[in-house]
């Protein structure tokens, strides 16, 4: 029997390489993150989102429609409920204003409130603001292999002369280039919250999470869960759409 | 008898050197008293000033309300909740409040702030969060801090918009008329505080009878821990915080101790300084007095005789002289109860009050003295001149009679 060790080994050996899928190439992180800012926004988007606050106390929920132009417009209005229907608000740039059509005024967010709560959700005003500032502010690498889902464990790390509330933030994409969990680091390097991407279905032309969940580290049961019912890519929108006069007059 | 007797005639055989020794005990008497009530004009500012205008004595909120300052984690029922606080016999006044943080705007350009809904006439009085004659508060009318008037550039009369987020988690806005500019002793109300009525907050804020926080004042500030107990047992209150401001302001009880420890430590100081002169005097006038005790010792008197006459006399002078010691510092305590005693003017500044802590600390302070002062001080000095003189007067009684007499 001694001539069937070494041909044992071999065989194990071949099984054993077998179950192992072949280790995919690490993907170029600049293009993946581009690919994903791109993923909800592209050249311009128009989408209808649903959006949920849930809290061991309440549930709210909201409709609104969205308008994005390039990384630096969009327009946000609430369709419903009836109460704040019509309120909107409008990013251009590092500036957010809201318009409130009950008492017709249009106010702009100063920065000493940019960490504050928009609309009740769990999102801030500055996440409005600096949703596409993840590749200009923070030195990105591939971190880890992921296995289950198959995919790759992004880390960014915040460039050193930049002052913002996120000293890390964590990214879970999926071998298909689809985001699947991203988590945030403050600058004590604790867990602040996590956003989770999932039911991948195609909307507007591609395939896409629809369904995304923040979750704050330090609340219990708190989250606020956004989904999108509707979306267009690369629409050509009006030029007056992100300005001020069409934010007070855009039902 | 006839002991307290020869020791009263024997103190007026000498006026001048008693009147001296009088003189010095209820200098030093009053000086003490007259500090004790100072450290206690500091010790009862401190505490006013920290808890008058926005803190309380005691303090209510929804559990976990102060982890997070979640709008809807509110009070329930606050007016029932208020009326059964009250009932305690030493709560002195009971108030509930809302807090929202919130936008205000002039024009468009939006600013932070802190809307604090409030009972305006529970709010009003002296070391209040509002003075008798801030404007009213009805309806759409609100109140703004001065700063942040001028920060926002508004004056009274000015409409603002406010936006903020309701408890229900709505949005919540308005337009409101500044009634007046406030200049409250807290910097954060200054700074931040748009004060509105209670009833038009809740309703801004889309709150039935609720609010974030129940302030207690108790009628004595030396009985808020036992306040605090009582209300936390209410059933009423269960499952809602209810803490002492001590509790609520940990870093303020401990500024608080290291100052009463200074002064404290100054009283010992003055004291053992007024006790040293009453010994002295008591010493030296039971020491000049050597050659009339050998006299005495030779005409047949026995010696406890004079050991007792001698501490007669001295307690005699201790008491008299704390009397009128006492006298003294009442009447100096008298003059400046009512009207206080303003630091500004002593140190010759110009400013009425300092800032500190974000909170504005007037320079005037209120001295009173309590009968267990009065008592203590009189008693100690009474004790000191009787220990005083019991050493000589021990040495008198084993005095030789023939040396004594020559020396």
């Amino acid at each position: 029997m001694m001539w069937c060790r070494p041909l044992a080994v071999v065989a194990l050996a071949i099984i054993g390489m077998a179950s192992i899928p072949p280790v995919p190439p690490a993907p170029d992180v600049d293009a993946l993150l581009r690919h994903l800012d791109d993923l909800y926004r592209s050249k311009s988007s128009i989408a209808r989102i649903e959006i949920q606050v849930i809290n061991p106390r309440t549930t709210r929920s909201l409709r609104l429609k969205a308008w994005t132009r390039g990384e630096e417009h969009s327009l946000i209005v609430i369709e419903a409920p009836p109460r704040e229907a019509g309120t909107a608000t409008l990013r251009v740039e590092d500036n957010l204003w809201n318009y409130l059509p009950r008492i017709a005024r249009t106010i702009r967010v100063p920065p000493s409130a940019m960490l504050g709560s928009w609309m009740g959700t769990d999102f801030t005003n500055d996440d409005l603001v600096h949703e596409s500032s993840m590749r200009r502010d923070f030195a990105s690498r591939v971190d880890r292999r992921s296995d289950a889902p198959a995919g790759w464990w992004l880390r960014l790390d915040v460039k050193p002369d930049i002052v913002g509330r996120w000293a890390r933030i964590d990214v879970l994409v999926s071998d298909d280039d689809l985001p699947v969990e991203e988590r945030f680091y403050d600058r004590k390097g604790r867990l602040a919250r996590t956003m989770t991407f999932d039911e991948v279905r195609p909307l507007g032309g591609r395939r896409m999470p629809v369904h995304l969940t923040l979750v704050p580290a330090d609340v219990d049961g708190q989250r606020t869960e956004m989904r999108y019912l509707e979306a267009q890519f690369d629409v050509a929108l009006p030029e007056d759409t992100f300005s001020l006069s069409r934010l007070e007059q855009n039902r | 008898m006839t002991t307290l007797r020869i020791a009263w005639r024997n103190l007026w055989r000498n006026p001048r050197r008693t009147a001296l020794a009088l003189a010095a005990i209820g200098l030093s008497v009053g000086l003490v008293l007259a500090y004790d009530a100072m450290l206690r004009a500091v010790g009862d500012w401190m505490v006013e000033t920290i808890t008058g205008p926005l803190l309380g004595h005691v303090q209510v909120h929804a559990a976990d309300w102060r982890k997070d300052r979640a709008m809807d984690r509110t009070l329930r029922r606050a007016g029932a909740l208020c009326d059964a606080i009250a009932r305690d016999p030493d709560v002195g006044s009971v108030t509930a409040r809302v807090y929202a943080p919130a936008l205000a705007a002039l024009s468009d350009e939006g600013f932070a702030v802190m809307v604090i809904g409030v009972d305006r006439a529970r709010e009003t009085g002296a070391a209040r969060l509002l003075a008798p004659d801030a404007p009213a508060i009805e309806g759409k009318r609100v109140l703004m801090g001065r700063a942040l008037a001028e920060t926002m550039n508004a004056h009274a009369g000015a409409t603002i918009a406010i936006v903020g987020q309701g408890a229900d988690g709505s949005l919540a806005n308005d337009l409101y008329t500044v009634a007046g500019l406030i200049e409250t002793p807290m910097d954060l109300v200054n700074r931040q505080g748009v004060i509105m009525a209670l009833g038009e907050a809740q309703a801004l804020f889309s709150m039935d009878d609720e609010a974030h926080e129940i302030v207690i004042h108790a009628r004595d500030a030396a009985r808020v821990d036992a306040v605090a107990a009582r209300l936390a047992a209410l059933p009423i209150l269960e499952g809602a915080d209810v803490l002492d401001w001590k509790r609520l302001q940990p870093e303020m009880v401990s500024m608080l101790g290291v100052v009463e420890m200074a002064w404290l430590l100054i009283l010992v100081l003055v004291f053992v300084a007024a006790a040293a002169g009453v010994a002295n005097t008591m010493l030296m006038a039971t020491f000049e007095r050597t050659r009339e005790f050998g006299m005495l010792l030779a005409l047949g008197l026995r010696p406890t005789r004079i050991v007792a006459m001698i501490v007669a006399e001295s307690v005699a002078l201790g008491a008299v002289g704390a009397a009128a010691g006492a006298a003294l510092g009442i009447a100096l305590v008298a003059a400046t109860h009512d009207s206080g005693v303003d630091f500004a003017t002593l140190t010759g500044q110009g400013t009425s009050a300092i800032s500190a802590m974000g909170i504005r600390w007037s320079l005037r302070m209120y001295p009173s003295l309590a009968a267990v002062d009065l008592v203590g001080a009189v008693g100690a000095v009474v004790m000191t001149s009787m220990l005083a003189s019991a050493w000589p007067a021990l040495r008198v009684g084993r005095l030789q009679p023939a040396r004594a007499l020559r020396s």
